[in-house]
């Protein structure tokens, strides 16, 4: 094949791939937009400061936080079948160096629902070694039993009877009886839908309520349960309350 | 027409000039061109039951990074103790003549070493099954305080002051950026290609030798009463099993400790046999030291008064002194020389991006 052929192919080549860059385009006429998703984590009413204020679960016993990290991954919204992240997964930190924003794409539209897993998908869990927020640096991967911390809140209280009155509470597991994953679902108020249209960048914020993580389905007291650092039935019981920690705070 | 053709023009231009950038790009440690490795099933072998090297992608440049990672003291606390510190060559890479292992500061493990191969058979890493997968399997060992004692922060910060290291992940993975991640999958690329099928069994399988009357007496005995568990050709099910040991003095659980059930109490991995003769002493705390005894515990010394005991041993295995001689001259069998001795997984010499050491074969036809 002499030099020319060769040019000559390569030329095919490239108006084959603008052709097919084209036709993706035209195939593709859904308006796109962006929705910000942001966590903000509370309890009693105002947001949790790292080692810094004091509050009060359902069941009068006071603590404090130094260490609050959560996964949320796969984000969906019903309705939209755009939704595009670059990486499904976020590690949320109420550390206040964290910034606990990002950004999915959704076909303009307006929507009520939003929908995503507390925690890492079982797939993952065990899919060997992972980067970004899935990074064991981050952290919040068990070596000795594979498996993500789905949620992870160490404080300490009062009402510990642990070593130096801490809460270490280590929440995970992805399988059979001991399996922690939690659908989240939450819906916006009426008229105040979440509006996404081309161009423009729209901002849900969702709050944590730590309140709700003492007494939901289960009533969990520190005082008998200071530690959960496995999987097992304790760690179920205390993602049993999981589903109800979440609700949409602002839509903007 | 005319406008099409320029933008056409245009796009071919800024699409070659790309191609050009990306050729040159230069960080001075050379083009990024990867050796791609094959990975090849020994004939008769069943299919790995995960494909490990789906989202691994193996090649030369990767398993060597692997290998020198896994020679590396420096991923320990001390500087001293490497992967292979107690996953030897010699010893099918379980720990020579240990019933434990030794990690930094004069410590002692709980648990025998068990023998790395064919570990891309192996659904699930550690005497009780706990490491779902072997690319995760090295953050235990690295980070447990009787092992290697080490953080992943510091590992990573030592691996990239390391001058050898950057250029070794640019030609592995296309840029010298050292993660937890590649790190982790380089060493998986070293562990999960050491394969052992060339013992004296697998040649008389292939017919290219012949067993001895007591190596086939034993091969006759063991198809009996012993593959039930250690199944060939990988001599092992990869189930848990309570082989009917007392509780230990660590008071280990094995299986029960991952899975949470009482049902699994005293489970333990079925441990392949292959290269069983390098690999003593036995069980998961080492506590026989000769294939001798392990028979005679199986024939006489089974603790039958356990609820998790496995059903097929609930008899003991009925032996005679003959038989029970000859299933060892049949374990003989499965040594395998060339694995132990082959310099591809023995300790890195030197290593230049793109050109092998002189030792160093390209990946070999494992037939």
């Amino acid at each position: 094949m002499n030099k020319f052929l060769l040019h000559k192919k390569m030329y095919g080549l490239f108006a084959m791939i603008l052709f097919c860059m084209c036709s993706f385009s035209f195939a593709q006429p859904v308006k796109r937009g962006t929705l910000k998703v942001t966590f903000v984590q509370t309890a009693n009413g105002k947001d949790i400061v790292l080692r810094d204020s004091v509050y009060t679960n359902p069941f009068g016993e006071t603590y404090s936080v130094n260490k609050l990290k959560y996964y949320v991954s796969n984000f969906s919204v019903p309705g939209s079948a755009q939704v595009t992240e670059n990486d499904p997964y976020h590690l949320v930190n109420a550390s206040e160096e964290s910034i606990n924003s990002f950004e999915i794409q959704l076909a303009a539209g307006t929507y009520q629902n939003i929908e995503f897993l507390l925690g890492v998908d079982s797939a993952r869990n065990c899919s060997g070694a992972q980067s970004g927020a899935l990074d064991p640096m981050n952290d919040m991967f068990w070596t000795w039993n594979s498996g993500y911390v789905m949620f992870k809140m160490e404080g300490s209280s009062p009402a510990s009877n642990a070593d130096l009155q801490r809460i270490e509470h280590h929440i995970g597991g992805y399988k059979g009886p001991y399996n922690v994953i939690t659908p989240i679902k939450l819906s916006t108020a009426a008229g105040h839908e979440i509006k996404i249209s081309e161009g423009n960048s729209t901002e849900l914020i969702i709050e944590m309520n730590l309140d709700h993580y003492w007494n939901n389905a289960a009533a969990i007291k520190i005082s008998e349960s200071p530690l959960c650092t496995t999987m097992g039935a304790l760690s179920k019981k205390i993602a049993s309350n999981f589903s109800g920690l979440f609700s949409i705070k602002e839509v903007k | 027409m005319l406008k099409i053709k320029f933008i056409i023009a245009l796009v071919t231009l800024i699409a070659a000039a790309l191609l050009f950038i990306s050729a040159v790009n230069n960080d001075g440690y050379g083009p990024y061109k990867p050796t791609p490795l094959a990975f090849k099933i020994p004939d008769g072998w069943p299919k790995p039951p995960t494909n490990i090297w789906a989202k691994n992608k193996l090649t030369e440049e990767g398993f060597q990074l692997g290998k020198k990672l896994f020679y590396d003291g420096n991923l320990s606390k001390d500087g001293q103790v490497s992967c292979a510190s107690c996953h030897q060559q010699f010893a099918a890479f379980a720990t020579y003549d240990h019933d434990l292992s030794h990690g930094v500061n004069n410590t002692l493990s709980t648990r025998n070493a068990p023998a790395l191969l064919n570990l891309a058979w192996m659904t699930n890493m550690h005497w009780d099954g706990g490491v779902n997968h072997i690319e995760v399997q090295p953050l235990n060992p690295l980070t447990a305080e009787n092992e290697m004692g080490e953080t992943l922060d510091s590992i990573l910060y030592k691996l990239k002051k390391d001058p050898s290291y950057p250029p070794m992940f640019k030609a592995a993975f296309g840029d010298p950026a050292i993660t937890s991640q590649r790190m982790l999958k380089a060493i998986a690329q070293y562990t999960g290609t050491l394969i052992s099928c060339n013992s004296k069994y697998d040649k008389v399988m292939r017919g290219e030798a012949t067993f001895n009357p007591y190596e086939q007496n034993g091969y006759n005995v063991f198809k009996q009463k012993c593959t039930g568990c250690h199944k060939e050709p990988l001599f092992t099910d990869n189930s848990y099993r309570n082989n009917g040991m007392p509780l230990n003095r660590f008071n280990d659980i094995g299986r029960q400790k991952i899975t949470g059930d009482p049902k699994d109490s005293l489970k333990f991995k079925v441990p392949t046999l292959r290269n069983v003769q390098l690999s003593f002493p036995y069980m998961h705390d080492g506590h026989i030291f000769s294939l001798y005894q392990v028979v005679e515990h199986y024939r006489t010394g089974i603790v039958t008064e356990q609820p998790t005991l496995d059903s097929s041993l609930k008899e003991r295995i009925t032996l005679s002194k003959k038989e029970k001689n000859d299933i060892v001259y049949f374990l003989y069998t499965l040594t395998d020389s060339s694995f132990i001795r082959d310099p591809r997984f023995g300790p890195p010499m030197y290593y230049v991006p793109g050109k092998l050491p002189d030792h160093v074969e390209p990946v070999r036809d494992r037939q």
